[in-house]
């Protein structure tokens, strides 16, 4: 016999995730989930982030990995909360996970926690995990054909690092049909150039992350 | 690779809604997949066939229908398709940004086939 269903088959990580952030607007936290390919420098946007406004705000940090410690280490320097989480071979985080690494960290003494992402274009912008903001990195090395071929990473975030930008004058990129085709696909999306080389232009990105915090 | 947890969750989803309801075995599962979600059906079908091993869906078949991406334009009225794998945010027709999307994004089981 038929069965007729209309049932969201993601329905069970969208309640997590509903569930995470409650829990995280009840403490006060902001949360931001970090996303980019492998290699765009996630770790390295969170240290020159985490550098620009410990003074400012309590920041915490959970790590998402396949396998290995190394990204947390580079956190724990600064000497904030930070929980690694190895998702032994899994391509991205998904709600339930957050919610087990949110039960290791002082969520009442935070102010903002980021969600560093595991390194893929892909399957991450598909599970919510109680994020108020995705935040994108595209790093010019991958190349300015990556948001027409990844759109829905482009479409599901809010705001689009373009890290890198020292090695434009090396590289055969156009930064103009990088933002250009971004906002083809999602007319909001706020851009922001930065090179976590140099620090150029991470002052707007943590301006705009302290006033999107408070 | 994140048609694996989509394949292990809409099989616990259909197990779950057999065992509620006294089924003890599925012979089809039909679900829709918009294009604009990045799910890849091959991909998806390949996971669910590894998966529904030693469940009640063992025999199972998945049948994948796929959503194309549609909308309809609030200005000039008009409802459009794109071929396209991702959502238009600009009427084709008109150029005006006041759209609805109409599909492109679901992602649901639809029906079952038990018994």
């Amino acid at each position: 016999m038929k069965v007729m269903l209309t049932t969201k088959i993601l329905d069970a990580n969208e309640r997590i995730a509903e569930e995470n952030k409650k829990m995280f607007k009840e403490a006060g936290v902001y949360v931001v989930n970090l996303m980019s390919s492998p290699g765009a420098g996630k770790t390295s946007l969170l240290e020159k982030t985490i550098e620009a406004i410990k003074d400012k705000v309590r920041v915490g940090v959970i790590e998402g990995d396949i396998t290995g410690t190394n990204d947390a280490e580079r956190i724990d320097r600064f000497g904030i909360p930070v929980v690694q989480i190895n998702t032994e071979g899994a391509c991205h985080l998904d709600a339930n996970m957050i919610a087990n690494a949110a039960k290791e960290l002082p969520l009442k003494d935070l102010d903002l926690l980021f969600i560093e992402n595991v390194g893929n274009l892909v399957c991450p912008a598909e599970f919510k995990v109680g994020e108020d903001v995705k935040v994108m990195i595209l790093s010019l090395t991958e190349g300015d054909d990556k948001p027409l071929k990844y759109p829905l990473m482009f479409q599901e975030s809010s705001v689009l690092i373009i890290n890198k930008i020292d090695l434009k004058d090396y590289l055969d990129v156009s930064i103009d049909k990088i933002k250009k085709d971004a906002q083809f696909l999602n007319p909001k999306i706020k851009i922001f150039e930065v090179s976590c080389k140099t620090g150029q232009g991470i002052d707007e990105w943590t301006n705009w992350l302290l006033t999107s915090i408070s | 690779m994140h048609e694996a947890s989509i394949a292990y969750e809409l099989l616990n989803i259909a197990v779950k809604e057999c065992s509620k309801n006294g089924y003890s075995k599925i012979k089809t599962i039909k679900v829709v997949i918009g294009r604009a979600t990045g799910v890849v059906p091959e991909a998806l079908l390949f996971a669910f066939n590894v998966l529904r091993e030693d469940t009640i869906a063992k025999h199972a078949n998945l049948i994948i229908e796929e959503a194309p991406v549609k909308g309809f334009c609030k200005d000039c009225k008009n409802e459009f398709e794109s071929n396209e794998n991702y959502i238009l945010f600009e009427c084709p027709n008109c150029g005006s940004f006041s759209i609805n999307l109409i599909s492109g994004k679901e992602l649901n089981i639809k029906e079952m086939e038990v018994s």
